[in-house]
């Protein structure tokens, strides 16, 4: 069983593979958290989902998403700012994360979306609150 | 007025819907894409057909502030109800869950918490006879 101390250092943990800046190794993050590498790897991916390596990626892509759908950023500005050090590794990855590369996923925000296209009735209200300012910037749209 | 829908945060929907299905047991019932998310429901096939639990993506910072402050403070964000806790506790275990907390009595009820994967932990309590 997880003590709650435990579930603290792993929060911990957690927010340090968040971090964009600098680019602590696993096996620093696991000693922060008290655990050898194997266990932190094992008891992180049974609590988050995903390996300690993972987690991190999925973090700097999920950054980025949020970067440069708001359209102010270039995709070099937005690779560089999530802790990439490579712009090809960067569009990649996250094409093969998120199934276009950045510059498309960019411009699809410029672009009415398929929301549109959804009965009024079956836009939930509680998905436009939650996913900020991208979605709004959507639904004004129409 | 009637409560049919309850809604949770999650992470990462792909992940919740393998999550929320292939371990927990739960079924699909609706996905419907809007923009780059989907209206994603749940029914329990234990449960009424017509009570959906949603699950959200938490893409806005507050969602996420607030998901990762009850998980940091050890509180579950939602329950379940079982038939039998040992069972589901020694069920989840083998599917390698991490427990925060083993079925332990608790007045009424026999409670138990686990990660859900997505940044949420769970509670699952059975009622006592």
């Amino acid at each position: 069983m997880l003590t709650h101390d435990a579930l603290i250092r792993l929060c911990r943990a957690r927010d340090r593979l968040r971090e964009t800046e600098g680019r602590a190794p696993i096996a620093a993050i696991a000693r922060e958290a008290g655990l050898s590498p194997y266990h932190f790897i094992r008891q992180f991916a049974a609590v988050f989902g995903a390996t300690p390596h993972q987690y991190r990626i999925d973090a700097r892509i999920e950054r980025a998403k949020h970067l440069l759908a708001r359209g102010n950023h270039s995709v070099t500005d937005v690779c560089f700012e999530v802790g990439f050090e490579s712009l090809g590794s960067f569009s990649d990855l996250f094409a093969r994360r998120v199934g276009v590369p950045p510059s498309q996923y960019r411009r699809r925000w410029q672009v009415p979306s398929r929301v549109g296209t959804l009965p009024p009735a079956l836009i939930p209200g509680c998905l436009l609150l939650m996913c900020g300012e991208a979605a709004s910037a959507i639904f004004k749209k129409h | 007025m009637r409560i049919k829908l309850n809604s949770i945060f999650v992470d990462n929907q792909d992940k919740a819907l393998r999550f929320y299905t292939e371990v927990l047991g739960f079924k699909k019932s609706k996905e419907i894409p809007v923009g780059e998310f989907r209206w994603l429901t749940l029914v329990s096939p234990h449960g009424h057909a017509d009570v959906e639990l949603s699950l959200e993506p938490n893409a806005n910072p507050a969602s996420k502030t607030f998901q990762d402050e009850l998980f940091r403070q050890g509180i579950p964000i939602t329950a379940f109800e079982v038939d039998d806790i040992h069972a589901e506790h020694a069920r989840l275990k083998k599917h390698g869950v991490a427990f925060t907390m083993e079925p332990t009595e608790a007045g009424e009820v026999t409670v138990a918490i686990f990660a859900d994967t997505c940044g949420n932990l769970i509670q699952l309590y059975q009622p006592k006879p």
